[in-house]
């Protein structure tokens, strides 16, 4: 296991960002899903020792988050969430001086930042001013500022945030390829569901400072209850009541669209049995597809 | 923006290592940043020229014969001793443009990095946060020691040279001593003030503002207390006064407060205890507000 927690938390004053969270991630592209506020981003800051837990225990790689916080920030390349750079500095020193902090000679980080800096598309703008970088460029930078010294994890906090749509594509590619190199793992947190569903072979689902889901994609892809999607007509509390006392979960989007979760083995003609029995007319009955976003509505909630 | 990748990603064939000054490359590059901003090469050149004055004055007092008209009125001036030096160091227009170097080069050193949100990606590194204010006051200490200590040195060795013997030395062994003292003491005095100053703010102009201000308005402040109270004791208010009072005493020269100097030491040391707690508050990897 490249990353192992056990009973993880830790709490901004009074607010609980994370709550007993324990989890095990093995190889290949790791998601680390929520909606905003999840603690993600805690989790990742405290991998990297930039907040220490107040319960639980956690290594990465071989390395106890607590105890060897050097050797960890050296085996991990971390593209935080929120613009930043050094005012002053072209893309080429910047990129090398980071790999010279990590400890890097300083002749082979210059070579090495040329690289990255080319293969994350900044190469012919390597020799200009940080300050007059455009947000996608700035973007693209802080994924090289993570590569210079070839970490074995990348930790990605919502690399694709502030990107147009071409530059969303382009940097999903740079790090689906990052990924499909067995010996660089990626951690990519976000909250964009797509972003995680080209990248990740599997993923982890964090709700309110808590573990709401894990495992392999296609596992959790599985259907373990069927989505239909619903539109009524008449008292509409009463069904909610009725499909509520089947088992069935049942979600509203503000357009008043029911989203029912029904449980698995359910079956389908009970929702229309609820129907008949309340008194209310069904207006459309759709079977959604599974996907992530299905499960991540199943487990988060609809947003 | 063109993507240029003919190659996927590879891996980097070298070896991490771990290093003996992790700050090293931090304060390399503070001194380098500073050099690139417009305008500072000139102001670190300007304040070279208390320094050439002084070196005037020392050639001056070995020619006595050849500048009799210039020096008639008030040889005393050009008497060498450690007062010299230390009226070089403590006056008015040194500390001037000691401060102005410090604003103009120093000032965002930690303004910067917390105004473009840059401590994470230095704390994503295996670095402390000793090893980053290490690095960030080594910028700090460069600035003052090239402007305090190599001059003073340089000065002596010109002293000697001008003079052509060592007598000077012999009278004043500890001179050198002296100017390395002065030096250390002020590298710890204006590392504290900047530091402290430069991670109060995430705007280096308000922090350029506040460098200047504070420290010439504690002599305002201070002649206003003086004025008020009739103490001597009121011009410890006064940082400007504190640096030439320390700096006096160091040199054995006339104290030109009636305060002991160790009382005007701790005031510097206190700027520093409160630079390293606003430090210790402020320099994390993550902004935690509870």
């Amino acid at each position: 296991m490249s990353i192992e927690v056990k009973d993880l938390s830790f709490r901004y004053g009074k607010i609980v960002a994370l709550d007993g969270v324990s989890m095990r991630l093995g190889e290949g592209a790791v998601g680390l899903l929520g909606p905003n506020g999840a603690g993600k981003s805690t989790l990742l800051r405290i991998l990297l020792g930039f907040l220490v837990p107040e319960h639980g225990e956690g290594r990465v790689l071989e390395y106890d988050i607590r105890r060897d916080r050097a050797a960890i920030r050296r085996s991990v390349g971390y593209m935080p969430e929120s613009d930043c750079f050094v005012a002053g500095m072209d893309a080429v020193s910047f990129t090398a001086y980071f790999g010279e902090l990590s400890g890097m000679p300083r002749r082979e980080a210059m070579k090495r930042a040329h690289e990255v800096l080319f293969y994350v598309g900044l190469g012919e703008a390597r020799y200009r001013l940080l300050d007059t970088y455009s947000a996608g460029m700035k973007q693209r930078l802080k994924l090289a500022q993570a590569l210079v010294h070839d970490p074995r994890i990348l930790f990605l906090d919502e690399p694709t945030s502030n990107l147009d749509p071409t530059g969303r594509a382009e940097v999903l590619e740079l790090i689906r390829d990052i990924a499909t190199k067995n010996s660089v793992q990626v951690i990519l947190s976000s909250h964009i569901l797509d972003d995680i569903e080209s990248v990740c072979d599997s993923v982890v689902i964090l709700n309110k400072g808590r573990l709401a889901a894990e495992g392999r994609m296609e596992d959790l892809r599985a259907i373990h209850y069927s989505l239909y999607e619903i539109r009524v007509k008449g008292d509409e509390e009463s069904f909610r009541r009725a499909l509520g006392e089947a088992g069935c979960r049942v979600d509203e989007t503000e357009d008043r669209l029911l989203k029912v979760y029904l449980p698995e083995g359910a079956d389908p003609m009970d929702v229309f049995r609820a129907a008949a029995r309340t008194g209310v007319q069904m207006r459309s009955f759709v079977k959604s597809r599974t996907s992530l976003e299905d499960l991540f509505a199943g487990v988060v909630g609809v947003d | 923006m063109a993507v240029i990748r003919e190659r996927g990603y590879e891996h980097w064939d070298g070896r991490l290592t771990e290093r003996r000054f992790p700050w090293w490359p931090i304060a390399r590059t503070g001194v380098r940043l500073a050099f690139r901003k417009k305008g500072f090469k000139f102001a670190f050149a300007g304040a070279y020229i208390p320094s050439f004055v002084a070196l005037g004055g020392l050639y001056v007092s070995e020619r006595l014969d050849d500048f009799k008209a210039l020096v008639q009125s008030n040889r005393a001036l050009i008497k060498i001793d450690p007062a010299y030096f230390a009226d070089f160091y403590t006056n008015g227009a040194f500390l001037f443009m000691l401060v102005l170097v410090l604003a103009f080069g120093a000032a965002g050193l930690v303004a910067e990095d917390l105004k473009h949100s840059a401590l994470q990606l230095y704390f994503a590194r295996p670095l402390s946060r000793k090893d980053y204010v290490s690095g960030k006051l080594a910028v700090v200490a460069f600035f003052v020691l090239a402007l305090t200590a190599l001059p003073g040195l340089i000065l002596i060795a010109f002293k000697l040279i001008f003079a052509g013997s060592f007598a000077f030395l012999a009278q004043y062994p500890w001179l050198p001593f002296s100017v390395l003292g002065y030096g250390a003491l002020l590298t710890l005095f204006f590392g504290g003030y900047v530091m402290l100053v430069s991670a109060l703010s995430r705007n280096t102009r308000y922090v350029i503002v506040l460098l200047f201000g504070s420290f010439y308005f504690s002599a305002v402040l201070a002649e206003i207390v003086r004025g008020i109270f009739r103490t001597p004791y009121a011009m410890l208010f006064s940082l400007p006064a504190d640096v030439r009072q320390v700096g006096a005493a160091l040199f054995g020269a006339k104290l030109p407060q009636d305060v002991s100097p160790i009382l005007s030491f701790l005031v510097l040391a206190g700027i520093c205890a409160l630079a390293v707690a606003v430090l210790v508050r402020k320099v994390r990897g993550v902004e935690v507000i509870k």
